[in-house]
């Protein structure tokens, strides 16, 4: 025997003693209620009866127990819970309110058990019931709550898919309009050149003059054609499918075709970070092509443009950067407008203020954003996050 | 669509008759248990979940489409053409007993047989009829099902709609017997509480039998009177059980009714 049984037993509360079955039932801090298969009340506790205010004689073979709920919960007990407990011999936490006599209701949480007799037929139910006042009040709360949250997600839902519906309107508003305005330009074009061949000139400025309308001629066609790009890369993309792009090569070969002369001097790129990135090859040819054609275009004519394109890693995500030393935004006073179409920064350089609104939107939809650092004067790095 | 994967439709027991039991709002077809395996010696025995019930198809539930009974019954008739059956004895509780006569009216030829068990034209009580509620009595039921719903749809949702295929699985959860979606059962709740076919019963033609309980918190006796009077060739049984469910509360009793009712077609057709 070890020293631990040898101890003898704690002196028991004498109070604990006057404990007895009866007295439990009676005044468990529950209902208790028995009934016949029907629901007749055969046995209920004093609590019970004490919620109620009903005197034992007036329930016990007189009223079922689904007779003290409300008129819907006594539908719900015939229809759910005295099925449920004939095919699966209990239920649990079924939700209702009592009917006191004086009319107020208590609502309760009720469990409930079928006893069968030896032969398997239904015998007897016991009930027991919790009073939930205050969970029933707070349960009420969240049902409110819910549904609120559920009336604001209706209702987001339906903006998102009306400003979905605008912004395709509007993208077909645009290729539209490209498209039309592009035949008229062309024949302007065109019966310049004719004019200029036939017509003899006396004023000296006459040339100056077909020349910058000749300019303008092509700066509105460039606006067009940026334009039907804007709308049809992104449609493009909707089908293109993700690969692996190697980014050395593939950027080498935009700096390539912008610059072929001063690749060395001008562009730095470092991919050893993250070598490949996932996307639409297409896409990207359209990111670094506006980027690094923007980087030589806004170069700060003061010194040499230096153009850095790297990769790295941030909290897993891969970050594609193009760092100029060109002229740079202020970027406190157009953050938000940055990439606005038609938006220009630099009206001194020509540009039509398309490109970083293409890259704006191809990024986005890749499911990446772009983060914006510039200072006047000293250059513009943008990062593009690309989550693979 | 494959309409006996919709319905969830099982086939059991021997015979040239067709049976088909359907169950009313609340529960699915496991609530003919006790009384459906009666049959199987002598007909071919078919059950189904209305759609939205148990284990059919709840994707198919188009609210806009089941916002008549009417729906229902056609998925029923869809389900016996499927099965190539004719002259079928319907056996149908409560909301499914009127689907029944919906059926039979749309499509004779499927039925020889009608057995409604505890039903009602119509629940809400109207000027010189006793359906034994009123509006707010419903709006009562509805609330009621609300708080036993609480949580419900975020925990259960997931592993019924998921795993519809796996039975076992669903059974497991307290109380999730006779469950369905929330949002499901509130339409179909409605749709049955607030349904009126008192217009349609003077047309069935199909021979019927009422089988009504005693005390009914449901479908008080005078509305079975009313059946009585309306549907043309139809026999009035009641059951002395209460409650809403016979078929469970006294499957015995049940049997004994609906086979002493189709004993003329049964000795006929095993001669």
């Amino acid at each position: 025997m070890s020293e631990a049984d040898e101890k003898p037993l704690p002196e028991l509360d004498l109070r604990l003693t006057e404990e007895n079955p009866d007295d439990l039932y009676e005044h468990a801090p529950c209902g208790y209620c028995s009934c016949l298969p029907d629901g007749t009340l055969v046995k209920v506790n004093q609590t019970m009866l004490e919620w109620l205010g009903y005197a034992r004689e007036e329930l016990v073979a007189r009223l079922c127990l689904q007779q003290l709920f409300t008129v819907g919960g006594r539908l719900h007990y015939e229809m759910h819970c005295a099925p449920l407990l004939i095919l699966q011999g209990q239920v649990r936490e079924i939700s209702y309110s009592l009917r006191r006599k004086d009319g107020s209701v208590l609502p309760v949480l009720m469990n409930a058990v079928l006893r069968r007799d030896t032969e398997g037929n239904p015998l007897l139910i016991r009930v027991t019931l919790f009073d939930i006042t205050d969970r029933r009040k707070f349960e009420q709360e969240l049902v409110r709550a819910k549904e609120e949250a559920e009336k604001q997600q209706e209702l987001l839902q339906r903006q998102n898919e009306q400003l979905t519906r605008i912004n395709a309107d509007l993208d077909g508003f645009v290729y539209t309009a490209s498209h039309d305005l592009k035949q008229p330009i062309h024949n302007m074009a065109g019966l310049l050149a004719e004019f200029k061949a036939i017509a003899t000139f006396h004023d000296p400025e006459a040339d100056k003059m077909i020349g910058m309308f000749d300019q303008a001629l092509q700066q509105i066609l460039k606006t067009i054609e940026g334009l039907t790009e804007v709308v049809q890369r992104p449609r493009e993309l909707e089908q293109a499918a993700t690969e692996a792009v190697d980014l050395l090569p593939f950027t080498e070969e935009i700096v390539r075709s912008l610059q072929p002369r001063e690749v060395k001097e001008v562009f730095t790129l470092d991919f050893s970070a993250v070598p490949t990135l996932r996307i639409a090859r297409t896409a990207l040819q359209s990111i670094l092509y506006n980027l690094l054609s923007n980087a030589l275009k806004y170069a700060d004519p003061s010194r040499p443009p230096r153009i850095r394109v790297s990769t790295r890693l941030e909290n897993e995500v891969p970050v594609l950067s193009v760092q100029d030393n060109g002229r740079g935004i202020n970027i406190e006073r157009h953050r938000s407008q940055l990439f606005q179409l038609f938006r220009r920064f630099h009206p001194e350089v020509e540009g039509v203020g398309i490109g970083l609104y293409l890259v704006n939107r191809l990024v986005a939809q890749a499911g990446g954003q772009i983060e914006v650092e510039s200072e006047v004067g000293k250059g513009t790095t943008f990062h593009l996050y690309l989550p693979q | 669509m494959d309409v006996l994967k919709r319905n969830n439709v099982r086939i059991s027991g021997a015979g040239s008759q067709a049976m088909v039991f359907v169950h009313g709002f609340g529960c699915n077809q496991r609530m003919w248990r006790l009384v459906a395996p009666a049959f199987e010696a002598h007909y071919q025995v078919i059950l189904l979940d209305l759609v939205g019930a148990g284990q059919s198809d709840l994707t198919a539930y188009d609210p806009a489409r089941y916002s008549s009974l009417a729906a229902h019954a056609e998925d029923i008739r869809e389900v016996l053409r499927t099965l190539n059956l004719s002259d079928v004895v319907f056996v149908g509780h409560s909301v499914s007993a009127m689907i029944g006569v919906l059926a039979a009216i749309q499509e004779p030829a499927l039925f020889s047989r009608l057995v409604l068990v505890a039903p009602s034209p119509r629940y809400l009580n109207d000027a010189g009829y006793t359906g034994g509620f009123e509006a707010t009595d419903i709006e009562e039921l509805l609330e009621t099902m609300d708080n036993n719903y609480l949580g419900w749809s975020a925990a259960i949702t997931p592993m019924i709609m998921g795993h519809a295929d796996r039975p076992v699985l669903t059974e497991e959860l307290n109380n999730s017997f006779c469950n369905t979606d929330p949002t499901i059962a509130r339409h179909f709740a409605r749709v049955t509480f607030l349904s009126d076919n008192r217009a349609d019963l003077s047309l069935v033609r199909t021979p019927t039998l009422i089988l009504q309980c005693a005390y009914d918190a449901l479908a008080p006796l005078a509305v079975g009177g009313f059946l009585h009077q309306h549907i043309p060739h139809s026999q009035l049984v009641v059951l002395d059980t209460s409650g809403h469910c016979p078929h469970l509360s006294a499957p015995e009793a049940t049997i004994k009714a609906i086979k002493a009712y189709l004993e003329p077609v049964t000795s006929v057709s095993s001669l």
